[in-house]
């Protein structure tokens, strides 16, 4: 049995501080992803539809594995294949070497956590820095992160203080602006100095072989960016059919995970820096990780590769929200990165029933997860499955149950009455003379109190059975018809029949002011203005934060003459690249175009072409986007389908400024990227 | 409009509850239903499909079908749990036996959860229930997401005559009862019913009606062991007071 697993959940049981960071996980998480649900139309059906997507995937893995491997090599990214961890550090080392890398960025994916990436790098000379906060913060502890979206969400603030002040040198503070600045001030420089980014991936997109990464802090975009090389990790299952899918599973990952319904940060990465790009990584690599996940697709288990690591599980879970992520042990005592529901049935899937097959006894099948379930995975099946010993490994007509031998043995009994109504009924009737004894003995009272060791007794007391059971009283009584008084029928309750409204489809301007009620709502500065204005609007802002020097796009892709302007009016104008990384990293404002803007989520997209540096938008405090009212669409399908998000080397989709909530759940703006974000709609 | 229908009492209302068992009865009758009690029933299996003992659970699962099947019409079952258990879980035992899965389905298809049936398919809601004081629910979780019946019994509730209904905060939050889960991992189920308790508490609620004897049994275990008077009750015990 698992004993050491237990002990974990006592531990967590008596931790106050771990409790109340739960309890507070739970609540919150789960409002914010009902609210954010809400503004999703038929929610249900993006769930029904998005779980054939990924039934599909799963079904026709190597066929859309392939797919996504020629397009992504046509437009010149490495893919290399990884049967299992230790082939993942062999082909990261090589590349390391190859490159004469020392310092590795990392943001955060949970595959590196799998395969314990960081440790064996570190084994052999390499420096690893995880770059999102959470993650940042645990490394920081020596810990592994508690969950695969919140990595921190077992610590406080004072915690946190206690760590920055130990290791980064930072005078104790409990304000977490002060801490998120500190650590922005620290990976900053770990960004630009570190010889190869590391991140896992979201969605590959098969049709047109796109990475798809979200984040909130930035520090995606950065280690995918600012680095030579870029290396990517991704699960083999993370595959998407097309842009359309993408759109749909962006519609509902987010949601589920933080409550948004777009990330901060959604990149779209397609190819390494292009000859005319002005900046980007010179190499990307994707190494397509397998650890056991083949194996799994012939298995009983098979849909829990349908899985898009939103979280939404955990914090549904009211097991998880009892013992935490750190509780969910192998028989050893080994920790799995993914806990809660998903990862009691992900760990004994990929890392063996016998280590973690357990895990999935700990749950009360309520059904939470599989309600919260943005690809509608039907998790209590799974758990079930495991716990009838299906998996790896496990022929299925003699599968054996994981259960604990004392209720096999109690169960085998309850059988062999159950399978007999004479052997029930005479079982009843013992219980029934038991009952009567204990009541005796209880003088009266109707509950048996059972040892704490029975399980039952430990927190409850049990009602006594009947000294007659329903059968012995139906069968000797004879039924009359008495009590018959027909009740009338009020027929079955009429189900309003809606009039489906006609949706008219929204003019431009209701789709304008759509989005700037979206951007609003995120904290960034929404101004209309018309096209001879903007010049004095962007310096208006720019005095007002009394900023001299700005980075920025070529004049090619912003109004007429602005730059002109702009520099007759004073201002030093840096266009950042590549080479001058450095020094763009200090300046303070940066001033850009977008493609496009989405209407429903208040998102800019801005793409990698020659004259127009992603870094721009990425490395400046506060970030002044121009975007014309033409370029406003309504929904994200319709931009993602646009063919220069295909063809760009990368492209990202900005929805308000930077942010974390990695600190017990704060909302705290401005991490890696912009903490200040100013959209100009130009007329 | 069935004249009949068969009554799976389940195992649970059979040895712990008898009373409530002849509520289930006294409520269908006045209803206008003639009730019928298949001899050859016991336990639909769910315990050991929980423990994960699949050959056990298919034992239970054919004895349930048997003991059924010479009895046509309707078969209601006084517990979420045990109708989700027959109506969805028996395909999942069944999957590789073709034979006996179409028997299982044969039966899920006519198997309702007891308040389903009075009103999705009899399409009563008031049964001249009478109970007088505060009345909460408490949404068992098989029978909300499992079987997604929520409003049926909400609807019969709110025609008992001289009930305050109050809302329990986190209906739908899983009292801790689990099956299995319950003894196996006490410690944490005991976590759980702590907050329900809680919860039950703040209604300031007489009675806490929940459509499975699972929940009242954990629910009043906890409130027994905790000195406080045991006050889940069986949809089925409110129903039958007139």
């Amino acid at each position: 049995m698992a004993d050491i697993f237990r002990t974990r959940i006592r531990k967590s049981l008596a931790d106050e501080n771990l409790q109340s960071a739960l309890d507070a996980n739970a609540e919150k998480r789960i409002k914010v992803r009902h609210a954010a649900f809400e503004s999703l139309e038929d929610s249900q059906a993006s769930r029904a539809r998005a779980h054939q997507v990924r039934a599909d995937v799963i079904e026709q893995l190597d066929r859309y594995l392939d797919e996504f491997t020629s397009h992504a090599v046509a437009n010149g990214i490495r893919v290399h294949h990884a049967a299992d961890a230790d082939e993942v550090v062999k082909i990261i080392l090589k590349i390391a070497s190859q490159n004469g890398a020392k310092l590795i960025a990392k943001a955060k994916t949970m595959v590196s956590e799998e395969i314990g990436l960081n440790h064996a790098l570190e084994k052999h000379g390499l420096q690893v820095v995880e770059t999102d906060l959470g993650e940042y913060i645990v490394q920081l502890r020596g810990e592994p992160p508690s969950h695969i979206i919140t990595p921190a969400v077992h610590l406080r603030r004072q915690d946190v203080g206690k760590v920055f002040e130990e290791k980064l040198g930072l005078p104790y503070t409990e304000d977490i602006s002060i801490m998120t600045n500190a650590a922005r001030r620290t990976l900053r420089q770990v960004f630009l100095e570190s010889d190869i980014g590391i991140s896992g991936i979201n969605f590959g997109v098969a049709e047109t072989g796109t990475l798809c990464i979200v984040t909130n802090e930035g520090n995606g975009r950065m280690v995918t960016t600012l680095p030579r090389i870029h290396i990517a990790l991704m699960g083999i299952e993370r595959i998407v059919p097309s842009m359309d899918d993408l759109s749909l599973m962006l519609s509902l990952l987010p949601r589920s995970a933080t409550g948004q319904k777009l990330t901060v940060y959604t990149s779209l990465i397609n190819s390494p820096q292009r000859a005319d790009d002005p900046d980007g990584p010179h190499e990307r690599h994707v190494i397509l990780v397998d650890n056991g996940r083949m194996a799994v697709r012939g298995t009983e288990l098979r849909e829990i590769l349908f899985c898009i690591r939103c979280g939404a599980c955990l914090n549904a879970c009211p097991v998880f929200r009892e013992i935490g992520g750190y509780a969910y042990v192998s028989r050893d005592g080994d920790g799995s990165p993914y806990s809660g529901p998903m990862g009691s049935v992900v760990s004994p899937a990929l890392f063996g029933h016998c280590e973690f097959g357990h895990l999935a006894r700990a749950s009360s099948l309520c059904g939470a997860c599989k309600e919260a379930c943005p690809v509608d995975i039907d998790l209590p099946k799974l758990l079930l499955r495991v716990r009838a010993g299906y998996g790896v490994n496990q022929a299925k007509n003699n599968a054996k149950s994981n259960a604990p031998r004392i209720l096999k043995m109690g169960l085998g009994f309850f059988t062999l009455a159950a399978i007999s109504p004479r052997r029930f009924t005479i079982a009843q009737k013992l219980a029934g003379i038991f009952g009567s004894v204990a009541t005796l003995v209880s003088k009266g009272d109707p509950w048996i109190r059972l040892p704490a060791f029975s399980g039952w007794g430990y927190s409850k007391d049990f009602p006594r059975p009947a000294s007659k059971s329903f059968r012995s009283r139906y069968f000797q009584q004879i039924k009359g018809g008495e009590n018959q008084e027909e009740i009338a029928s009020h027929g079955n309750a009429s189900t309003a029949n809606l009039s489906n409204p006609e949706t008219l489809s929204p003019s431009n301007n209701d789709i304008v002011k759509k989005f700037s009620e979206e951007v609003e709502a995120l904290g960034a500065k929404y101004y209309s203005c018309s096209p001879d204005k903007v010049r004095e609007k962007i310096l208006e802002l720019l005095r007002a934060h009394g900023v001299q020097e700005i980075l920025a796009w070529d004049g090619k892709y912003l109004p007429d003459g602005l730059i002109e302007w702009l520099t007759d009016a004073g201002v030093q104008i840096v266009y950042p690249r590549s080479d001058n990384i450095l020094t763009s990293s200090r300046i303070k404002a940066g001033l850009t175009g977008a493609s496009a803007a989405v209407a429903e989520t208040g998102s800019l997209l801005l793409l990698e072409a020659p004259g127009q540096p992603l870094t721009a938008s990425l490395l400046p405090e506060i970030h002044i986007v121009l975007v014309w009212k033409k370029d406003v669409f309504q929904s994200l399908n319709q931009v993602l389908e646009m063919k220069a998000v295909k063809h760009a080397s990368a492209a990202v989709l900005i929805t308000g400024p930077s942010r974390t909530a990695d600190i017990e759940m704060t909302l705290t703006i401005g991490v890696h990227g912009p903490g200040e974000l100013h959209i100009i709609c130009i007329e | 409009m069935p004249t009949t229908v068969q009554l799976f009492v389940t195992c649970i209302l059979d040895t712990l509850y008898p009373e409530t068992g002849e509520a289930v009865v006294r409520v269908l009758e006045r209803a206008g239903v003639r009730v019928s009690f298949p001899p050859n029933q016991t336990c639909c299996g769910q315990p050991a499909f929980n423990a994960g003992l699949r050959p056990q659970a298919r034992k239970m699962a054919i004895q349930t079908i048997c003991a059924f099947e010479p009895y046509p019409g309707p078969v209601v079952v006084p517990s979420g749990s045990c109708a989700a258990m027959i109506r969805h879980s028996y395909a999942e035992l069944f999957s590789d036996d073709p034979k006996w899965k179409a028997r299982a389905l044969a039966l899920a298809e006519r198997t309702y959860e007891f308040s389903e049936f009075l009103v999705d398919v009899l399409g009563i809601t008031d049964l001249k229930a009478r109970w007088e004081g505060k009345i909460s629910y408490h949404s068992s979780c098989h029978l909300l997401r499992d079987l997604g019946v929520d409003w049926q019994p909400r609807a019969l509730l709110a025609e008992i005559h001289g009930a305050e209904f109050i809302e329990l905060p986190q209906t739908s939050d899983c009292c801790g009862f689990g099956g299995v889960f319950s003894v196996e991992h006490p410690e944490i189920s005991s976590e759980m019913l702590k907050r329900k308790i809680a919860n039950i508490d703040l209604t300031g609620a007489s009675v806490v009606v929940s459509c499975d004897a699972g929940c009242v049994t954990n629910i009043n275990g906890g409130l027994h062991r905790m000195k406080k008077p045991p006050r889940a009750k069986h949809i089925a015990d409110i129903l039958d007071k007139v």
